[in-house]
Formats: structure tokens, C-alpha cells, sequence
């Protein structure tokens, strides 16, 4: 498969305070070229933590990560790997506090474009323009001379898209840009990210906690569950015929779907004490004993599926909507 | 069921004073809204931000001092008082902040924040204010010695419960919930939604629901209005309003949210969000309604009923149906 991005295996740990918090561990996934894959989890499944492997922007008291990251045939994962710098485009989830209110909002994305875009000034300004009329930013002449404070929260996340396409990306990575907006302004960035990422050949990975958004933009997704995948594959197949018990269990609590709220009983273990074997085993309605010492592979399944958990067949019997 | 609260024809201003070579500023957050609530019901308020949803609540809970209109509380006129008089005749509404985190002292034990309330509210035996607390903290499913923690020591889940518990120890008739599943991870927002269901039933309490998540509103509510820019534009039973939408904004509202099933979404809405700064004249929708007509630029439509107990303010709502 040509992929834009393949993520093997990767660990990532955090030290403090005499305290080692497994973020990350054994995380596998792959971002097919000209595609949108979604990664969807709770609070604390690393999903934060997994964009900030792939900026190479990981915090300084992470550990040596483990694993590979390649992007454009290159392992960008060790710290002395060239960074690809501009051909990676970011997108933050607050268009509130990712742009300086005291610098125009213009110059603040020249200023990435000189540093990693080739072209003179001018041809930065021109190219801006023109990537503010295809965000869809009214008047782009204009909005190049204006303030943060002068925007709209749907035109600053507007913003931020341009300044992510700013250096010419072969990759998106966006961290859940739609959760400050409403839904109506919700609606239309989605819409403007499909549409670029089909107008432009654009490779997407996006973070979200909304299965909503997940159903109306992503076409693969991998399930994260406190640091490890649980479940992937193409989104209309993880959505309609949940497997691992943790995917079915949480989609129940989407008040779309549920019959009857139910919940998950228990918490999410905390990243410093992470339970042995299947770390979904303490909350787990069929967990067996060997779930208790045994890390659960990542196993084949219908559908283009991969599963994190042998006994997935049990589930069905279990008397869950 | 009988009337617990109904606000007439209610009419608020924000802003600023009339300073030295200041004019004074206003703006119209709610302007005639109409609305009764029975006993036992769960009344959502949905609308984008800026609506005027919170306004409208703080208004009704005596915080905000209406401009016009009249408020009366289980058949008793509570409206036209200064804001700390007006508190206190409404004690038994209370308020649920959207965020339970800020509205906890960080400083202080969670037992400490609650014993306050009882105190204020004239509760002076130590010991009948401890067995409150412990039955309030069992009601709201926490341990007793939850009492003991700091918030920071809380999860979200958690400080939800316990903005709760502050609250209904007071006991209130009628609790108004703003947002109170924003931020909030689908499996705990679940568990969040069943606990309103049960205290609702164990302490026949009133809600009034200020949310812009329209699945959850739709799960948890028995009647809803819709706000645009301070007014209601429909107001009906849950089901009624979800299934056949009459006014052109509740139906864009609910076209633009993503559904788990991936299907397509509605038209979208065009123009910029509102602002109460400019609104327009007639029908405050029609800069962005697909149906507008001469009429609706000069002429703002009437609530008229479009079914049982189902109103609408829309010159055109039967030609959209």
C-alpha cells in the first residue's frame, strides 16, 4: 500500500518525579496517501502524546522512544533525524490561543514560510493570498493586514489550516480542530478539510474524541485505548460492527446509538500504573484469566479489521446493544 | 403538571455604564423570550454561542438584573428586584457551572466547599450538615471520604458530581445545567447523563438544560427551545421538534450535526454567525435563510402554532415542511 505515513510500533514513556508513565506502547498505524485516518480515544489514551511523536515535538523528560515513524521513506523518530520541517502541516485544536492576538495574523504565517518555504517575500504574500481564497476567508487581501481579535473563531481555525498548507505539506496532522467551534462553523471546516484534502492529494491524520466527526470525515481509524490500539480499520466497519469490547462498550455511550446509557464501569488506569496484560482487563465485561498476563496482538479480523483482543467472538454473546 | 417557572416577555441588557465621556454601551443578550416550565421537566435550551442561552439563565436565576419582562417562580412574581434580593427570593433555583472545576477553591477540601453552602444557608448544626454531605456524596455516587480530597485531586467525572452534590444539598426545585457534558469523554458523559436521570427521579427536580449538543439534548430533554441571536424561534416537545423541525435554523442546526451513521449532512448554513451587535431588522434569520423573503427583511414573524404544544416564529414554516 503507498502510504504517506507508517507508524511501527511505537513506545513512548514520560520520567518524573521517580515515576515512569507508559504513554505510548506498541502503537502501529499507517496513513494511506490521499486518505483521512482518524485516531479516536478518551482523556489519556496518548493521543496527544502520538501527534507530538510525529511533530517531533516530544517533551525533553520523555525516554528514548522505541519504534519507527517513516514519512517519505525516512524514520523521523530519533531525535538527530532530519526534521521535516513544512512538509508536516499542523492544525491546533484552539484557534483562541494558537495565534499571538499582538502580531498581525499574516505575518505570523510569512514568518513559517520564510523559515521553511523557499520563494522572496512577495511570492510568500502572493502564495498566502491565494491559500486564503482557498480556505475560503473573506476578502484574503484584507485579512492578510488584520488582527487575531479581528476574526471569527470559524476564520482564525480557518486560518490556522492556511498557515498549516502554508509550506506546501504532503501530510495534515490536526488535533480535534473543530471542538471550540459550533456545529453549523463545525460543519463548514470539516467540509473545507475534506475538500482540500481531495483538491490538493493530501494525506490526513485526524485526532478526535467525536465519533460524529470520525463518521462524517475519516475513512480508516484506529481506536486508542490507554496507549495502545485496540481496534482499526476502515471507519463505516469500526462504526457499524464494533469488536473489541472497548469500541462496542464506548460506542453504547453515544446517545445516537445507546439503548439504555449505561457507561463504562471503572476509569481509565493512570499512565503510571498501567495494568499487566490487556490493559482494558479490569473494566472488561468477558475478560478472561489470561487477559491478566497476556498483551492482547493485534489480530486480523473481517472487514479489513485489526483486533487487539482474542476473545472478541465472546463479546457477542454478551448481552450488550 | 403545574407551572414552576415562567418568564413573560423576559428582556435583558449587558453592558457598561454611562462613564465619563463614555457612552453607555448595551446589548440586547435576550430580548422577549417567553417560556414555562412544569414541575419535572426536563426544558432544554439549545442554540449557538452567543445566543444568549446563559444570559437567559442567569437572568432567571437572579443574577442578571432583567430590563423588561416579568418572572414568577411557582406562581409567586419574583421579577423586578435588585440582583442580591432577587437571589435570594429565587433560592430554589440553582445553578450548575459549566465548568465544576473553576467553581471548586482550589485551596479548599471538596467537604469544606460543601459545608459552606449548608452553612450560608442557615444550617448550623456541625453534625446535621456532615450526615447531608455523606448522603449527598452517596447520592451522587462518590465515597463519603471524597469529602476529603482537593479538586485537582478530582477527574472531570468526578468534580461534575460534585458540583452536583453542592447544589442539591440546598435542595433546590428547580437546577439549571449549563453545558453539563461539554469537555467530557462519551463514556463518562454517559455515566454523567444516567446520574441526572436518577436524581431527578430521587429528588423530583426540575431541569433546565442549556446545551448546543443537540444528541444529548434530544436523549435527556422532554420539551426544548431553540434561541437565535436573544430570541426563541421554536420551542416544542423533544420528539415533535426532532423529527418534523419547522423554523429554517433548527433545521440547519440539525443537518450540521455529525451523526454516527455518516449521513450526509444538510445543506450548510451560509453567512457569518450573528452578532449582537449588528442584528438584522425583521426576522433576525433571514440574512441566512434560504427562504427569505421581502417579508421576512421587514417584518419580524410571530410564535404561531405549528402543532401541539409545538410553536414557531417563521413567515414561511409551513411552505418549508
Amino acid at each position: 500500500m503507498d502510504a504517506a505515513l507508517v507508524i511501527e510500533d511505537l513506545a513512548v514513556q514520560l520520567r518524573g518525579r521517580g515515576e515512569v508513565a507508559d504513554i505510548l506502547d506498541g502503537i502501529t498505524l499507517t496513513v494511506p496517501r490521499g486518505s483521512v485516518t482518524g485516531v479516536v480515544g478518551e482523556s489519556g489514551c496518548g493521543k496527544s502524546t502520538l501527534l507530538r511523536a510525529i511533530l517531533g515535538i516530544l517533551p525533553g523528560r520523555a525516554t528514548t522512544p522505541r519504534g519507527r515513524i517513516l514519512f517519505e521513506g525516512r524514520d523521523i523518530l530519533p531525535a538527530r533525524a532530519a526534521k521535516p520541517h513544512g512538509r508536516i502541516g499542523f492544525v491546533p485544536q484552539d484557534p483562541y490561543l494558537s495565534l499571538n492576538p499582538v502580531f498581525r495574523a499574516g505575518d505570523q504565517i510569512l514568518e513559517i514560510m520564510r523559515r521553511h518555504a523557499p520563494g522572496t517575500r512577495a511570492e510568500h504574500r502572493a502564495k498566502l493570498v491565494e491559500l486564503f481564497r482557498a480556505v475560503q476567508l473573506p476578502d484574503p487581501e484584507a485579512a492578510l493586514r488584520k488582527y487575531p481579535h479581528q476574526f471569527s473563531g470559524g476564520q482564525r481555525q480557518r486560518l490556522l489550516i492556511a498557515a498549516a498548507l502554508c509550506c506546501d505539506p504532503a501530510l495534515i496532522v490536526a488535533d480535534e480542530p473543530t471542538t471550540a467551534l459550533d456545529v453549523t462553523t463545525q460543519r463548514e471546516v470539516l467540509g473545507l478539510l475534506r475538500e482540500l484534502v481531495r483538491a490538493r492529494g493530501l494525506s490526513m491524520l485526524f485526532v478526535t474524541h467525536d465519533f460524529g466527526v470520525l463518521a462524517s470525515l475519516c475513512d480508516e481509524v484506529s481506536v486508542l485505548y490507554a496507549g495502545r490500539v485496540a481496534e482499526s480499520g476502515p471507519t463505516r466497519a469500526v462504526l457499524d460492527t464494533p469488536t473489541h469490547p472497548y469500541t462496542r462498550m464506548l460506542l453504547a455511550c453515544h446517545p445516537d446509538r445507546a439503548v439504555e446509557l449505561l457507561g463504562i464501569p471503572g476509569a481509565v488506569p493512570p499512565a503510571t500504573a498501567q495494568p499487566a496484560g490487556c490493559r482494558f482487563h479490569p473494566r472488561c465485561p468477558v475478560a478472561q484469566p489470561d487477559c491478566r498476563q497476556d498483551v492482547p496482538p493485534l489480530l486480523p479480523w473481517s472487514g479489513g479489521r485489526a483486533v487487539a483482543c482474542p476473545h472478541a467472538a465472546r463479546m457477542e454473546a454478551h448481552a450488550l446493544a | 403538571m403545574p407551572e414552576l417557572l415562567r418568564a413573560e416577555a423576559l428582556t435583558t441588557d449587558l453592558g457598561r455604564r454611562a462613564g465619563f465621556l463614555r457612552p453607555a454601551v448595551s446589548l440586547r443578550a435576550v430580548d422577549g423570550v417567553t417560556l414555562s416550565i412544569a414541575e419535572g421537566e426536563a426544558f432544554g435550551v439549545v442554540g449557538e454561542s452567543g445566543c444568549g442561552k446563559t444570559t437567559l439563565a442567569r437572568t432567571l436565576l437572579g443574577l442578571q438584573r432583567e430590563a423588561a419582562g416579568e418572572i414568577t417562580l411557582g406562581g409567586r412574581r419574583v421579577s423586578g428586584l435588585a440582583p442580591a434580593e432577587a437571589r435570594r427570593v429565587r433560592a430554589d433555583i440553582q445553578y450548575v457551572h459549566q465548568d465544576p472545576g473553576a467553581a471548586l477553591d482550589p485551596w479548599w477540601r471538596v467537604g469544606a466547599t460543601l459545608d459552606e453552602g449548608l452553612r450560608i444557608h442557615g444550617i448550623s448544626s456541625a453534625e446535621e450538615r456532615a450526615a447531608r454531605i455523606a448522603e449527598m456524596l452517596a447520592a451522587v455516587g462518590l465515597d463519603a471520604d471524597f469529602g476529603q480530597r482537593y479538586p485537582h485531586e478530582l477527574s472531570g467525572g468526578q468534580q461534575r458530581r460534585i458540583g452536583l452534590a453542592r447544589i442539591l444539598l440546598l435542595r433546590p426545585k428547580l437546577v439549571i445545567l449549563d453545558e453539563p457534558t461539554a469537555g467530557l469523554d462519551l463514556s463518562v458523559q454517559a455515566s454523567v447523563l444516567r446520574l441526572l436521570a436518577e436524581l431527578r427521579a430521587r429528588f423530583g427536580l426540575t431541569y433546565l438544560f442549556i446545551s448546543h449538543d443537540l444528541t444529548v439534548v434530544r436523549r435527556v430533554c422532554d420539551r426544548v427551545a431553540v434561541m437565535y441571536l436573544g430570541q426563541v424561534v421554536e420551542e416544542g416537545p423533544a420528539e415533535a421538534l426532532f423529527a418534523n423541525p419547522a423554523h429554517p435554523y433548527t433545521r440547519a442546526l440539525l443537518a450540521a450535526a455529525p451523526h454516527l451513521d455518516g449521513r450526509a449532512a444538510g445543506p450548510s448554513l451560509p453567512g457569518e454567525p450573528p452578532s449582537l451587535r449588528r442584528i438584522p431588522a425583521g426576522c433576525r434569520f433571514h440574512p441566512r435563510c434560504t427562504r427569505a423573503s421581502a417579508l421576512c427583511a421587514a417584518q419580524a414573524p410571530p410564535m404561531e402554532a405549528a402543532g401541539p404544544a409545538h410553536q414557531v416564529a417563521c413567515h414561511h414554516w409551513r411552505e418549508a415542511a
